[in-house]
């Protein structure tokens, strides 16, 4: 074989073995098992901590809010939609309670007057005519909006 | 015999040049290079139906603009607090009476919509609340150029947040303006259908909370999802239909204001 060609053969053996080995450096380890992506990516998507425990697992010690809640017109509506987790996913909800005060200006977020919430089974109040100087909850039981506490 | 040495050089490279284009043929369907692992995949197509394909329905009707969701969703995925990050945000449309269109989402809806026009003014009102919509020709992912995004085989878009490089071009891509650059990780951030939640049986959150359960999520395959019986009892659209996205967020009640 002639120099030349022997020389062109080698140099081209080297750029193709680069070619792979940098390949081989540069893309991770599970790119393309799925698809034009690392399907471990999959995984650290999943890997979060919920925050939101859902219903039952607030059911699991407040038997009794539950059950007064689900006989009531509010009896849709999930725990955590009024109290939401306080601090992170791992914290249990006795070290920080997610209290809600009951203001007007919280239950205002479903009940104030609006044109867009006409007729969707959500009273509606005039907040400044039904406003007085005690919160909501002082009143009405949140858990059971049907039934006035005093 | 100047031919013979011709002939003869010749003969020896073509013969290297086969061995050459053989041996490189063949590192290449070794596994270094998946390819081998491709063709695998491709003998189990009907793996794909074992999965679930998520997707979600909005009630419009039933929608009162509380912002829980949109509350909920910042918590459950850490997104920053100031209001021009949302993975879900709700808008509220105003119609007057004049025919002009009002749209408005302060905080993206967090802390209740308020109408800011007199009554009677006022046309109709009503919430669209609105996320990424899991297109399934998803433009976000045609334009990712390092395939940072891409459709789970559950037919979520997911963002992969290690590998992103944070150019942007998948946020002007959305037409849906569902996407925004996370500042915290410093790359592209979106609804995920909270992938960690629905992974594990759980609802998202923004479904969760929803007082008037506006919003129904399910699997489209299971023929008794709730999901599929509401695509079933009401006549539902998508938004952006002419973009050919086939997205998989379902609206009922959707007006022609709507975009």
């Amino acid at each position: 074989m002639s120099k030349i060609i022997f020389r062109l053969l080698l140099s081209f053996i080297v750029f193709v073995t680069a070619f792979i080995a940098i390949r081989q450096l540069v893309i991770p380890d599970s790119f393309g098992k799925l698809g034009h992506y690392r399907a471990n990516s999959l995984e650290e998507n999943k890997a979060r901590v919920p925050y939101y425990k859902g219903t039952e697992k607030c059911a699991s010690c407040h038997q009794d809010i539950y059950d007064l809640q689900f006989s009531d017109l509010h009896s849709e509506i999930s725990c955590e939609s009024c109290h939401p987790p306080q601090i992170d996913a791992n914290t249990d909800c006795k070290v920080m309670p997610p209290i809600i005060e009951g203001t007007i200006e919280f239950c205002a977020q479903c009940h104030k007057m609006n044109a867009g919430r006409i007729d969707k089974g959500v009273p509606q109040l005039d907040i400044e005519e039904h406003k007085g100087d005690q919160n909501c909850i002082e009143c009405h039981n949140a858990h059971a909006p049907w039934e006035l506490t005093e | 015999m100047g031919t013979n040495r011709i002939s003869n050089n010749r003969r020896k490279f073509f013969k290297a040049s086969a061995a050459l284009i053989g041996g490189t043929f063949a590192i290449s369907i070794m596994k270094p290079l998946g390819l081998m692992a491709q063709t695998d995949s491709d003998d189990n197509t009907n793996e794909k139906d074992k999965f679930p394909l998520w997707g979600m329905g909005v009630d419009i009707e039933k929608c009162v603009g509380c912002g829980k969701c949109a509350e909920a969703c910042k918590i459950e995925n850490d997104v920053p607090k100031e209001p021009f990050y949302f993975r879900t945000w709700i808008e509220q449309y105003t119609v007057k009476n004049d025919g002009e269109v009002k749209i408005e989402s302060p905080n993206g809806g967090i802390g209740g919509l308020n109408q800011s026009v007199p009554d009677e003014d006022i046309f109709k009102s009503f919430m669209v609340p609105k996320l990424c919509k899991h297109c399934t020709n998803a433009p976000c992912v045609q334009a990712c150029p390092v395939g940072a995004t891409y459709i789970s085989p559950e037919g979520v878009v997911l963002v992969d947040d290690s590998y992103c490089i944070g150019c942007s071009y998948c946020i002007q891509a959305c037409p849906y303006g569902a996407r925004f650059m996370n500042p915290v990780t410093k790359a592209a951030d979106k609804c995920t259908f909270c992938y960690h939640r629905i992974s594990e049986g759980l609802q998202p959150a923004c479904v969760e909370v929803c007082p008037t359960d506006a919003r129904i999520f399910g699997d489209l395959r299971d023929k008794k999802s709730d999901l599929v019986k509401f695509l079933q009892e009401n006549p539902t659209e998508i938004l952006k239909p002419h973009l050919n996205t086939k997205s998989r967020v379902f609206y009922n009640g959707l007006s022609s204001e709507v975009r």
